[in-house]
């Protein structure tokens, strides 16, 4: 009798536990919905990934598979703009993990919000906002009025050479920027930023005690207003018609292929600056630190 | 040779004509004279003329700064401030830097709050982010109380102050981003 008890009991325990142990364990969603080839695609996920790419299709698809803590995912479409929401547990702490894959339409804009979630992103040609707190953002940008930020996360942005508007900004992530052209700024605080261009008409670059670095080509007319506070700032540009440049550091050194050019700022306080006027040439270039050195080369 | 004694004055001849024409030699004075005359009262005139101008243009700046001053409008007047209030506008900046503080107290209570919901690692991160900003801003002004003129230090302040709003909104959101 008592050996029967026990096994009743076992078997009671094993009922309730079976379904426990279905919902703590991960489960998978591949789920599908009509899009514009020119709409708006929202993801949003606490943790784990989120991988986006651009398709031919005219639709929106969600593969992926959802750790526990993760409730369910939403796939919304309503009027060109689908939304898309890794959904935690009411009162849940961000724990839930849930890696994702959305393939969206490639002319589609993305906006994606992530809080530990990495985030990558191929094949998207409209514009893209990509924000993480501290995961790392990974993507190929073509769209312009594009902007990728982070809290912590390093940021690595990847252009495809044609001129467009984009914003990179972090905190203490470190940021890189890759075959960019057109408009681009630079902001970090903490983080080291290196960017690295073609034809670009205008860079403007930020940062406190990140080092930052510029390299490449300024269209004929192109700006680059860049500055630092105590960290390193290093230039390596070139124009058609040559570079008009004025870089000024309060406590920091001037280096590079022009240092002989370098001139004291006062006789008997700090700073000093390089000061260079080319008449044919239109693009320029504004540097200032406070300690930070400045590497500066025209070719 | 015929020499007659005179006795009396009026016995003398009456007319006794020079033996040479002196007039020429009488004009020629007079118009000596008349030049010398005329060449000393045009320097005369070049002297009074700067002078005179002078005073006519101090007279029109001065003119033109009282005309400027009662048709122009004061910052008091464009304000619509009277004297009295007119006194109190340098409180703006004190106003606008106050409101500066009041904003970034307030912003730093949710940052913290923030900060504390992070991972330990992040937080660390973040943290010692935020702390050098902080710190460069000191060191700007420190170095600006130093050489207060310094235009280039004016600037990364500036900016400085603005990056560190910057980065506090940007962890503040981070807490409340749509998820």
């Amino acid at each position: 009798m008592t050996e029967f008890r026990n096994n009743s009991r076992f078997a009671l325990w094993v009922a309730c536990a079976l379904p426990l142990a279905a919902f703590a364990g991960s489960d998978s969603i591949d789920q599908k919905v009509a899009a514009d080839a020119t709409g708006e695609v929202v993801i949003s996920n606490v943790a784990g990934t989120i991988d986006v790419r651009g398709w031919d299709r005219n639709e929106v698809q969600v593969t992926g598979t959802l750790g526990r803590g993760v409730e369910r995912v939403d796939v919304v479409p309503s009027n060109g703009r689908t939304v898309i929401k890794v959904i935690l547990p009411r009162g849940s702490s961000h724990d839930g993990d849930a890696d994702i894959e959305v393939s969206v339409p490639k002319g589609s804009s993305v906006e994606v919000s992530a809080v530990s979630a990495d985030v990558s992103s191929h094949g998207v040609l409209g514009t893209q906002r990509l924000k993480s707190v501290s995961g790392e953002v990974t993507a190929d940008i073509s769209g312009n009025e594009s902007e990728v930020s982070s809290v912590s996360g390093d940021v690595t942005v990847r252009g495809d050479g044609k001129p467009i508007s984009l914003r990179v900004k972090s905190v203490s992530g470190s940021l890189d920027l890759t075959n960019t052209a057109g408009r681009v700024d630079v902001v970090t605080v903490s983080g080291d930023a290196r960017v690295h261009m073609g034809d670009t008409s205008e860079v403007r670059g930020r940062t406190t005690s990140g080092d930052l670095q510029v390299t490449g080509k300024l269209t004929r007319d192109g700006r680059v207003d860049v500055e630092g506070v105590s960290g390193d700032i290093t230039l390596r540009l070139s124009a058609p018609g040559g570079l008009s440049m004025d870089i000024e550091s309060f406590s920091g050194d001037i280096e590079g292929c022009l240092a002989d050019k370098v001139e004291r700022v006062s006789k008997y306080g700090p700073g000093v600056r390089l000061n260079v006027r080319t008449v044919e040439a239109g693009a320029r270039v504004r540097a200032k630190t406070l300690s930070g050195d400045i590497d500066i080369c025209d070719r | 040779m015929n020499i007659r004694r005179v006795n009396r004055i009026d016995q003398l001849a009456q007319n006794v004509p020079p033996a040479r024409d002196l007039w020429p030699a009488i004009a020629a004075a007079i118009e000596v004279d008349r030049a010398g005359a005329l060449a000393e009262s045009a320097p005369r005139r070049t002297r009074w003329l700067p002078a005179a101008g002078m005073a006519a243009a101090v007279a029109l700046v001065t003119l033109g700064v009282f005309i400027g001053r009662i048709s122009t409008p004061t910052p008091d007047t464009v304000a619509g401030l009277t004297p009295v209030q007119g006194e109190a506008s340098i409180m703006p900046a004190a106003l606008r830097d106050a409101n500066y503080r009041k904003q970034r107290d307030a912003l730093l209570v949710e940052v913290n709050t923030q900060l504390k919901a992070m991972p330990a690692a992040e937080r660390e991160k973040v943290a010692a982010s935020l702390a050098t900003l902080r710190r460069s801003i000191g060191e700007i002004e420190a170095a600006l109380g130093r050489d207060p003129a310094n235009a280039l230090l004016q600037e990364l302040l500036v900016s400085s102050c603005q990056e560190e709003m910057r980065a506090l909104t940007a962890v503040r959101d981070s807490g409340s981003q749509e998820i």
